[in-house]
């Protein structure tokens, strides 16, 4: 049973591939119909999955297949001319296969399809073909005839001795091999091959073997004489590929054959005519496709997994490249550090390489997708009455398979809408000077690190009015939003849900449903969608996407001590803008940036980041784009592009909105990502804040006493502390010590203190005070809190690399108790405040 | 001489047997302080116990919730225990730790003010917890009597699981 599975697997996979192509090339033949290879690959696809349905018992796909097949073949030899009316046919006989191949698929039977309407209607287009006849069977299609012949030609086996059986095998030998020799000849298709076909059910075990027997030699002698024929006919036309690719596929296909007669002898009696031609047509294919092909096929689970390992290597890369950064800076100069900086650039350099190869191997052309519209066109041009032509381009480009299975939908209902509402009634657009024909493009290319999908038409357009008053007649917005909107605004109306400019619900589009899928998929993808319109010429439409999913680029932006990963692919622009650049209309804080008005929000505001320092007078503003819409992101600071491997934050912590995930920095901390497309909800309900900086900052600041002020003394050495604690106790401030770097650093951390100042000591063990300084000033919250450095190193460098590092005064040991405490004084402003 | 070889080898197997039914009775606990209490845990419920680190605030969460931390490489959240259990907070010190618990793919950890001790206590020692507590609410799994201290034993999944 296994075995069985095996080979069902194997041929659902074969068949669906062949499916796939199979829709291109019909539409294809339509409007080539005398394109002989075209029909000759639609047959062999009949053809192929007949045969391999009937090994595997599967009857009603036979039955169906068996009459495509017939009308395919009498297309093929030029008795059947194919119309639009024959084409509806076949299309729905194909859309009943596909429908039985996922029936078996799902359900490992290919039974509850009625295929029989179907089937009467492939005779009756056959017989149409063919004025004389009347019935089907006696068409002059190859299968057709032979249960009707049989009877007549064939001698009764079962009433022979066993001298007349042998007898007539020897005379079926000779006919054989002549008929083998008339086909090295002439390529004739073997129908009296099938004519004479003998009646099986009818046979004793003996006779049946001896049948086989009889079939396999029969089959031998063609293969060889066929095999000769094709290398004399290729030989002179495509001189490279004499050598291997055209004997190979010979053994492929011989045991394929072979089989389906001896298992299935006895009922098998449909399949047997059928193998030559079968045997045939995939030596044909082979050797028109120069060779063995180079794939194997692999579980996506396991690219799934290898994807996985190469987002932790990225990670492990990211730290890798930070630690180097830091230890550059600790030994410079050191002669290993030359080493240390090869190992490391080769490693990410690979790194890279690596995660690049193994995004190839997900990627999938998107011409998967692409290859079911030229049929969706024309079934929807039929059922609209209106006559549309579309163009592909750029269905080679490639992209994740995860993606390539998210996109389908949305260029469906992207099209069906082009369709229905974008191109007009052949009439109208001759009476507006058009080409009668309707035209969609569709096409694919790549920009950056997205891949671009448009799709234009050069129907009607989309008309803001008109779109602003439907919006507003439906409820979906107020007349006073549709007045502030801008054209663009307005064209993103369609993506609402409820949204639609349809009269009338048809079976093509008017639910209103369409479009906001095809908002929601892509925001899913964090992609962004852009549409031009102009009354009267046309639409555009863009779909901007990001090629993979898993690791991305992102861009890295601090508020207050917090830092945020925002996906790049979301990211427009960033601006700097100074405070007064901000306005605020009806309680939003909006900005002008170029011709367009754009809604602000801050990220404190969003993510309730505490409010602690006061920032500048300058903000940074990242533009973000998602879909159609726009908003401005107000952060503190840009920390940098970076590349991120997104993590969940598991089960624990799931569904918090606004946040998409997580990642690892190259510091090992764990930075929050951004989900831009619940931001922009967020932003609609956040109360904003922008320009009403908090209070709380001042109200630290105020100083009672003498002791509401604190300083800390960093020293290694208890003398030099107790020194500096002697020169400041008169002020009757509060002083903290600290023995070195870190613990100084986790004194601050604790926040038990608001430091005024500190003292700070250079040479320390554990970390010294340049280093010290350098980490203070990382934290926004400390970017003015004055480091005073006091120390016995007295040399320029020293100073020079003290002011570098963020400390604004340099006391040099040994100093007067009175000199420490005025420069104190000056720098936390004593008695300022009392 | 093999008789009595016998009779050793059946003694020592007995003694073995009997270790073993002494063994299923004893429940190994981790024993921490969390405020003024002792609480315990089954330590097969626990990954590691490690320093505190550091971690990233989440927004839009309950406070008892501190954000998430990497433990290498995987992005676990941190809870503080003494928030979840109403108590006041308090600075970190050089006895605090984090216990990382685990219940099959939950994984979480626990901010604790101190490690007291490795339990060993046999069942019989355990009583259930204190009828006042509704039983479905309740995340004390029983108290474990000693010589001279009560410790409550806490119910990891109940920690572990989501309740906002």
């Amino acid at each position: 049973m296994d075995e069985f599975e095996e080979i069902l697997q194997d041929f659902l996979i074969e068949a669906f591939e062949l499916i796939e192509q199979l829709d291109q090339d019909l539409v294809e033949l339509e409007t080539r119909p005398d394109d002989l290879d075209l029909l000759n690959r639609i047959f062999r696809v009949a053809h192929t999955i007949k045969g391999a349905s009937s090994f595997l018992n599967f009857d009603v796909l036979t039955h169906l297949t068996h009459h495509m097949e017939n009308l395919l073949n009498m297309a093929r030899h030029g008795d059947l001319v194919i119309d639009a009316n024959v084409m509806d046919v076949i299309l729905e006989s194909i859309d009943l296969m596909k429908a039985l191949l996922v029936r078996i698929r799902d359900h490992g039977e290919d039974s509850g399809l009625d295929v029989s309407g179907c089937v009467a209607r492939l005779d009756v287009v056959a017989n149409g073909g063919e004025a004389e006849a009347v019935e089907v069977v006696v068409a002059p299609v190859v299968q057709a005839p032979i249960v009707v012949k049989k009877s007549d030609e064939e001698p009764d086996y079962a009433n022979m001795s066993d001298a007349e059986v042998e007898a007539e095998i020897e005379r079926l030998l000779a006919q054989k091999q002549a008929e083998a020799i008339a086909k090295r000849l002439g390529n004739e298709e073997p129908a009296k091959a099938a004519e004479i076909e003998p009646d099986y059910a009818n046979m004793s075990d003996a006779e049946v073997e001896a049948e086989i027997q009889r079939l396999l030699f029969e089959k031998q002698a063609q293969d060889t004489a066929r095999r000769a024929q094709k290398t004399e006919n290729i030989a002179p036309q495509e001189p490279a590929l004499i050598s291997a690719p055209i004997v190979i596929p010979a053994p492929v296909s011989q045991p394929k054959t072979e089989v389906a007669p001896i298992a299935k002898a006895t009922p098998a009696a449909s399949t047997t005519p059928t193998t030559p031609r079968r045997s045939e047509s995939k030596e044909d294919s082979d050797s028109k496709g120069g060779g063995v092909e180079q794939t194997i096929r692999v579980d996506v689970k396991r690219l799934d997994h290898l994807m996985n390992l190469i987002g932790e290597l990225v990670l492990g890369k990211n730290r890798l490249i930070k630690i180097n950064d830091d230890v550059e800076e600790r030994y410079e100069g050191e002669a290993f550090l030359e080493e240390l900086n090869q190992v490391v650039s080769i490693v990410s350099l690979v790194t890279t390489d690596l995660q690049i190869a193994v995004m190839k191997t997900r990627m999938l052309p998107i011409g998967k997708v692409f290859n079911k519209f030229p049929r969706m066109i024309r079934d929807l041009s039929r059922e609209l009455n209106k006559k549309i032509e579309l163009e592909i381009a750029g269905e080679d480009t490639e992209l994740d398979k995860s993606i390539v299975e998210e996109i389908g939908d949305p260029l469906v209902h992207i099209i069906r809408n082009s369709c229905d509402h974008g191109i007009e009634v052949g009439d109208v657009r001759m009476a507006s000077g058009k080409s009668e024909v309707g035209t969609i493009q569709l096409k694919a290319y790549h920009e950056g690190n997205h891949i671009v999908i448009q799709i234009i038409d050069d129907g009607k357009g989309l008309d803001a009015d008109m779109l602003k008053q439907k919006s507003i007649e439906k409820g979906i917005i107020t007349e006073k939003e549709a007045d502030a909107m801008s054209e663009k605004e307005a064209f993103g109306l369609i993506f609402r849900p409820g949204f639609s400019t349809a009269a009338q619900v048809t079976s093509v589009s008017g639910r209103g449903v369409g479009m906001d899928v095809v908002k929601t998929n892509i925001e899913k993808l964090n992609g962004m969608i852009d549409i031009d319109s102009e009354v009267g010429r046309g639409t555009s439409m863009k779909l901007k996407i990001p090629l993979t999913l898993a690791i991305i680029q992102a861009l890295l932006v601090g508020v207050q001590e917090e830092y945020y990963a925002i996906p790049l692919a979301s990211v427009l622009e960033t601006v700097r803008i100074s405070k007064d650049e901000i306005y605020t209309v009806e309680n939003r804080s909006v900005m002008r940036l170029r011709d367009e008005v754009l809604s602000l929000v801050h990220i404190g505001d969003i993510f309730e980041v505490e409010r602690v320092f006061d920032s500048s007078e300058h903000a940074y503003v990242v533009v973000l784009g998602l879909a159609e819409s726009k908003i401005g992101l107000i952060v503190d600071t840009l920390i940098g592009q970076e590349e991120i491997v997104i993590k969940s934050l598991g089960e624990y912590l799931k569904g918090i909105e606004g946040i998409a995930g997580a990642t690892i920095r190259g510091d090992g901390g764990v930075t929050l990502i951004v989900d831009v497309a619940a931001l922009m909800q967020m932003a609609k309900s956040v109360k904003s804040t922008i320009g009403s900086e908090s209070g709380e900052a001042k109200k630290i600041g105020v100083k009672n006493s003498a002791s509401d002020y604190c300083v800390m003394i960093v020293d290694d050495s208890k003398t030099d502390r107790t020194i500096m604690r002697k020169s400041l106790e008169p002020l009757g401030v509060t002083l903290v010590e600290a023995v070195d770097g870190v613990e100084a650093l986790n004194i601050l951390k604790q926040g038990d203190h608001y430091f005024d100042a500190m003292l700070i000591d250079i040479e320390m063990p554990r970390m010294d005070g340049y280093t010290l300084a350098l980490e203070i000033k990382k934290y926004n919250k400390y970017k003015n809190l004055p480091l005073i450095a006091v120390t016995s190193r007295a040399g320029k460098a020293d100073r020079m690399r003290g002011v570098e590092s963020g400390m604004v005064e340099y006391i040099t040991k040994p100093y007067s108790p009175e000199y420490l405490m005025n420069v104190v004084k000056r720098n936390i402003k004593f008695n300022e405040g009392l | 001489m093999s008789e009595k070889l016998q009779q050793i080898i059946n003694r020592q197997n007995q003694a073995l047997v009997g270790d073993d039914q002494k063994v299923d009775e004893v429940i190994q606990l981790v024993g921490f302080i969390v405020g003024e209490e002792e609480f315990s845990i089954p330590i097969l419920s626990i990954q590691e116990i490690i320093k505190p680190i550091g971690w990233t605030r989440v927004p839009q969460i309950p406070s008892y919730i501190l954000g998430v931390f990497n433990l290498r490489g995987s992005v676990i959240p941190l809870i503080d225990l003494r928030a979840r259990f109403g108590l006041p907070l308090q600075k970190h010190t050089d006895e605090t730790r984090f216990i990382v618990m685990k219940n099959g793919d939950d994984v979480a950890g626990f901010v604790i003010d101190r490690l007291t001790e490795a339990i060993r206590m046999p069942k019989r020692d355990i009583g259930p917890a204190p009828d006042t507590i509704s039983e479905s609410e309740t995340m004390i799994d029983g108290v474990g009597k000693q010589a001279d201290r009560i410790v409550t034993i806490l119910k990891v999944h109940k920690l572990l699981e989501r309740n906002f």
